[in-house]
């Protein structure tokens, strides 16, 4: 009995203890020592899945949130809802001549040691393309010579000029310290973990790291502050790496994250429910479209390597089922194109009305007997046309929740136009397999992001050469000289020339909507909903519009400036 | 008894003693009891009158039936949008909708069936290795004997679910059937160490010296003379291992390494979490999967102590 | 003595061998290359590039020389105490992540194996052969024992956490602190550890209670128990003689039921995104970080293969049977 007792005590002890802290926690976070202010704190989510493990910038796979963007800085910013380059590190730069580019850096402009920022770090970062694994290298062979001019110019010489992946390179790609970066090998700059004490040029430096969050300290003599007049407002940036996006859900609610760039299902309803919780449209979408998700086919295997198939697949999806019972309205219907919204003014109308793909059984149906695919055998599904039957297999990741619940829409919908479609979730990393090396009949894909140019998509879809493993273009291994043709000469168009871009384009589309070597069918949103308990002034569709991200390769895309339009929250009584 | 003084934790030679080999049960933790008497008449009398026995019983009955006779009414595809999205339950929808608009009654019934397969394939396998393994063992003695043992104690001592983890994480793509077939292949150990003992002392009775004197084969004598005696025990080990089967899977299917197609109990729970039901308050999502499994499971292990008191004359209510 | 402990640890070693083997077999004959996971992690599109990367991984993970040298290297590292790199957290080494998160397990599982395993003891001793308690309280265990580890660490989240909104879920400590001494950060940590150790305790303080209680049942039919009964001793006496010869198979019990435990304790990490082992595993797999993996695998056999032994001695030390036979 009396032991009994005891334990009981014990167990209560605990328990009270446990509920006083709890009872602390909920007055609203009392900042001790140790602990970052709560007011001062921008907590982010969404854009790190696994540890925090470098702070790298030629990582593009891996780096921490913020590497380039809050510690490393590109030479332009691409702003993709108002579609323009915005000078950033860079003052203004020019194509001296044809083959000639030169780019300018601002004046004054410092790292975090207080070594002085020069052409000299300009031309460094460039040069460093031909180590092989730096992942501009493919752009870098068609460079001759990259020269520091003076104090503050970079001249670049291309034998063969690339306009679009330049344009891309210099919002994209961050400019990194000559003088402590030079020297290090290969290994080092591919493989460095680059955690200690970093130097960059950002409103940002390093402040821990730790297995499930990345700390980022204001860094106070920041250049931009004067020459951009920006003051970021947060002193700390917290991003937390969290294991689901369940889990990242319960933390928003509880107002423990202000940002989080994690698929969220059930917002809509949330956004409407007293949470103070906000996106970028206050209706459905609600989100940005940030990439477009394609049905990729493997178009070396037979009925998938017919064109006549693939457009018949095409007419049999019913996305809006996907749109609206899968992600609840959260995201978009895709243009037959794929390209995304911020390109709208590159589709050809003419072209989309006369050839684009609708949801429609019955023409998918047509089309399929049309092409010589009929249902020999009875089973309700069209064989091949030698008789033999189609047994089709759609692979998306396993736990890719979303995907898994429209792949089986899609299956659902072919089935009734009468293709044999089953929807499979094997392992993520045997569907990598799978896509690398060209051995699954369908997948889902969304590898590209909005950029500054739609050449990255049509790269993606049209890429030559196939090689055996195809790592990040053209899964579904297409090939097409015609169209690579017409994609290579419109890298080869400057940045300015619409015109020119748009009939390269209007000809892709044409290509495109005929073969359907790809089928997009419906834009993933650009995650985004934020907490007003902290912070406001997000960004939105009526007031800032700035694309709401932390994701890697969005600072760049402007989303370094919504640091600098947070406002704190009214103190509440 | 005397044998325990040598060896309490039975590397070598097993104890007998009705407490400790209810410990060699412990997989599911102290649920079994022990003991070798053999099936009596009597037994259904007592059957018939025991409450815990029929109550476990009856319930397992209706989820089986549920699972059984549910999805003829539900239809083939429970996982088919066919409501208005996050519907609480109602008349038209028993246990309310997903997110999607999926009938959770349906998958509910469906996941019934899943989750009985699961349980018996794997109990099954790892009943019939444990047993074989463990007869052998216990009867053949020996050098067989040292290395069946030394086998059975190192894959005893594994841990199960991360053993499980990993080979599962591993498969390309899972099946209701691998899924089973995994669970059982892994699940003997504590059954062959328990019929290993209980081999032992029956090995050493009269009427299978009678046997073995009248020449019949190892065979006969195992399944004619030994194990007709253990059949209440085998029995109830039968239950714990279902109940066993039917946890593990539930685990296996909540951390996303379920069969990658169908529905079953964990996947549901497993669904439920991965699209924020608890977050979202759908509390009709994630309590009916694990509720069922509780219930079932539970049923079972009342249902083996309402067994034990009717083969166990000591335990009987009187 | 020392023969009985040094066949012990002969099983123990032999035990351990198996399970390093099986783990150095298991990820290397299934699917998933971590090579190509490190070097799609680079985004690299120019086949040179990936080439080099290729070599550079495959070098890094030793994976270019012979299959039996692989294993024979994967030993040699192994008992330097090295696990390799993990993929997940690359490039930190495996035992230092997983040193990182062994606080927060043991934390867990300790207190929750020690008072389930206690307390279950004494109220199931408690209830055995006390008719009205035992039928009340009895199916409550078996419910609890029944009961899913994840279920009911959801529902615990759910109830105390979501609706009551009594703890915070979620997490080790909260996402505005570091780890400190001070009162802040302890209290923190105790509020999220409750839940999780409280879902763990319930499951396993069922099957506790109910083990005890069947075990004192039959030491109280026991032949002894009735002869003492007979002889007059009072019944406060017999119980007492019975809870004792019972505790002893619980003891046994706790070294098999290890195995489950671990399991358990590795869901409701997940559900709690609690930063020990369990939530380790979960990230391994999502990353295909098969170091990681087997690091932690190991890390678990070693734990329950010394947690067995240490038992074992229990067992000898508490049992005055097993000393006079080995003695003798």
């Amino acid at each position: 009995m009396r032991k009994r007792n005891r334990f009981l005590v014990l167990l209560a002890a605990v328990g009270l203890v446990a509920t006083a802290c709890t009872g602390a926690e909920g007055d609203g976070a009392s900042a001790g020592s140790g602990s970052y202010p709560r007011n001062q704190t921008l907590f982010t989510s969404g854009s790190q899945w696994g540890v925090p493990s470098n702070a790298n910038p030629f990582r593009q796979g891996d780096y921490a949130t913020g590497t380039v963007g809050l510690l490393y800085e590109t030479l332009f910013l691409f702003d993709p809802l108002g579609s323009k380059y915005e000078p950033w590190l860079a003052e203004k730069d020019e194509w001296v001549d044809d083959k000639t580019y030169q780019v300018t850096l601002r004046e004054g402009l410092k790292w975090s040691d207080d070594e002085p920022i020069t052409a000299e770090d300009v031309a460094f970062t460039i040069n460093l393309g031909k180590m092989k694994t730096v992942p501009y290298n493919p752009l870098y062979s068609s460079i001759e010579s990259v020269e520091a001019v003076d104090e503050l110019t970079t001249k670049v010489t291309f034998s063969e000029p690339h306009y679009q992946q330049w344009a891309n390179w210099v919002y994209f790609n961050p400019i990194v310290p000559k003088h402590l970066w030079d020297g290090r090998s290969e290994k080092d700059i591919m493989q460095g973990a680059n955690f200690d004490k970093p130097v960059g040029s950002g409103p940002y430096l390093v402040e821990a790291h730790d297995q499930d969050r990345m700390v980022w300290k204001k860094n106070e003599n920041w250049w931009g502050k004067d020459k951009l007049d920006l003051d970021m407002k947060p002193t700390y940036i917290v991003d937390l790496v969290n294991s689901s996006n369940e889990a990242a859900l319960g933390q928003v609610l509880q107002g423990e994250i202000d940002l989080s760039n994690n698929f969220l299902p059930g917002i809509a309803s949330l956004v409407k429910g007293g949470y103070k919780l906000e996106t970028y449209y206050k209706d459905a979408p609600y989100m940005l479209a940030a990439n477009t998700t394609w049905l990729v086919p493997n178009t070396t295997k037979a009925p998938l390597n017919d064109p006549a198939f693939r457009r018949a697949l095409a007419f049999s999806v019913d996305t809006d089922k996907i749109v609206n019972s899968v992600y609840n309205n959260i995201v978009q219907k895709a243009d037959p194109t794929g390209l995304l919204p911020i390109w709208d003014k590159y589709i050809d109308k003419g072209v989309v009305d006369e050839l684009g793909p609708t949801y429609d059984t019955g023409e998918a149906k047509t089309l399929l007997s049309q092409a010589g695919y009929r249902d020999t055998n009875g089973d309700g599904f069209v064989e091949n046309k030698d008789g033999s039957p189609i047994s089709l297999k759609l692979a998306t990741p396993s736990g890719w929740t979303d995907w898994n619940e429209a792949g089986r829409v899609i299956a659902d919908s072919a089935k009734a136009a009468g293709i044999q479609l089953t929807a499979e979730t094997p392992a993520a990393e045997v569907v990598q397999d799978q896509r690398e090396s060209g051995q699954f009949d369908l997948i889902l894909n969304n590898d590209r992001q909005m950029d500054d140019t739609p050449w990255r998509y049509y790269e993606y879809i049209f890429g030559l050469p196939v090689l055996e493993n195809q790592t990040t273009i053209n899964y579904g291994r297409y090939e097409n000289q015609q169209a690579w043709d017409l994609v290579t000469q419109l890298d080869g168009t400057k940045v300015d020339d619409q015109a020119g871009m748009s009939a390269l384009m209007s000809q892709l589309q044409r290509i495109q909507l005929t073969e359907e070597p790809v089928i997009p069918l419906w834009y993933n949103g650009l995650w985004a909903q934020y907490s007003n308990a902290v912070w406001t002034n997000w960004p939105s569709a009526d007031g800032g519009q700035i694309v709401p991200t932390m994701w890697r390769g969005y600072p760049q895309k402007g989303a370094i400036k919504m640091l600098a339009e947070l406002k704190p929250a009214p103190e509440e009584q | 008894m005397t044998q325990q003084n040598t060896d309490p934790v039975g590397a070598d030679v097993e104890p007998t003693p009705v407490g400790a080999a209810t410990s060699e049960v412990a997989t599911v933790p102290g649920v079994a009891t022990v003991h070798t008497a053999p099936v009596r008449r009597e037994a259904l009398y007592f059957a018939r009158r025991n409450k815990k026995l029929l109550g476990g019983l009856a319930v397992v009955l209706v989820f089986l039936l549920l699972g059984l006779l549910g999805p003829l009414f539900t239809g083939d595809d429970p996982l088919a949008y066919v409501g208005p999205p996050s519907a609480s339950p109602s008349g038209e929808w028993l246990f309310g909708t997903t997110t999607f608009g999926q009938d959770v009654f349906a998958q509910f019934v469906h996941g019934l069936r899943a989750t009985f397969f699961v349980g018996v394939v794997a109990a099954l396998i790892s009943g019939v290795l444990g047993m074989v393994i463990g007869f052998t063992s216990g009867y053949r003695g020996g050098l067989l004997d040292e290395i069946l043992n030394m086998v059975t104690n190192i894959v005893l001592v594994l841990p199960v679910l991360a053993v499980l983890m990993v080979v599962v994480a591993y498969l390309e793509v899972r099946s209701l059937t691998s899924q089973a077939i995994i669970i059982g292949l892994y699940n003997w150990p504590w059954v062959a160490r328990a019929v290993r003992a209980q081999t032992l002392s029956l090995r050493a009775r009269e009427f299978v010296d009678l046997a073995k004197l009248s020449g019949a084969p190892v065979h006969r004598i195992i399944f004619r003379e030994i194990a007709p005696n253990m059949a209440s025990y085998l029995f109830m080990v039968f239950i714990l291992l279902f109940g066993g089967a039917v946890l593990f899977a539930a685990t296996l299917d909540f951390i996303g390494l379920g069969p990658t197609d169908g529905t079953s109990l964990g996947l549901m729970l497993n669904q439920a979490k991965q699209w924020s039901a608890m977050n979202l308050g759908l509390w009709w999502w994630f309590i009916p999967p694990g509720l069922g499994i509780t219930v079932i499971v539970s049923a079972m292990y009342i249902m083996n102590v309402g067994l034990d008191e009717v083969f166990n004359p000591k335990l009987r209510e009187s | 003595m020392g023969r009985y402990f040094g066949r012990k640890l002969g099983i123990y070693v032999l035990t351990f061998f198996v399970a390093v083997t099986i783990n150095w077999i298991i990820p290397r004959f299934m699917p998933g290359d971590p090579v190509r996971t490190m070097v799609s992690r680079a985004g690299l599109q120019d086949p040179a590039g990936v080439a080099a990367m290729r070599e550079y991984y495959t070098n890094l993970f030793g994976f270019d020389l012979p299959i039996w040298q692989q294993y024979l290297n994967f030993w040699g590292e192994l008992l330097q105490g090295n696990f390799g790199t993990s993929l997940w957290a690359y490039p930190q080494p495996v035992g230092s992540i997983i040193l990182a998160a062994v606080p927060y397990t043991l934390g867990l599982l300790l207190p929750a194996i020690l008072l389930s395993w206690w307390a279950g003891n004494k109220f199931g001793a408690y209830a055995a052969r006390k008719k009205v308690l035992d039928n009340t309280v009895l199916p409550v265990w078996y419910v609890l024992t029944a009961t899913p580890y994840m279920w009911l660490a959801i529902l615990l989240a759910w109830a105390l956490g979501k609706v009551a909104g009594i703890f915070p879920v979620g997490r080790s400590f909260s996402a505005s602190l570091q780890p400190e001494w001070s009162w802040l950060f302890i209290n923190d940590l105790i509020s999220h550890w409750f839940l999780p150790f409280l879902s763990l305790f319930l499951v396993m303080f069922g099957g506790w209670a109910i083990g005890m209680r069947n075990l004192v049942i039959y030491e109280l039919e026991a032949d002894y128990a009735n002869y003492l009964g007979a002889l007059g001793a009072p019944q406060r006496l017999v119980r007492r003689y019975a809870f004792r010869n019972a505790l002893l198979p619980q003891v046994t019990g706790l070294a098999l039921q290890l195995g489950v435990i671990v399991g358990g304790q590795i869901v409701t990490e997940i559900v709690f995104d609690y930063r020990g082992l369990g939530y380790l595993v979960l990230q391994a797999i999502n990353a295909n970080d098969l170091f990681l993996l087997q690091g932690i695998f190991l890390f678990i056999v070693i734990g329950v293969l010394v947690a067995n032994f240490i038992i074992d001695i229990v067992y000898v030390l508490v049992d005055p049977r097993t000393r006079v036979g080995m003695s003798a």
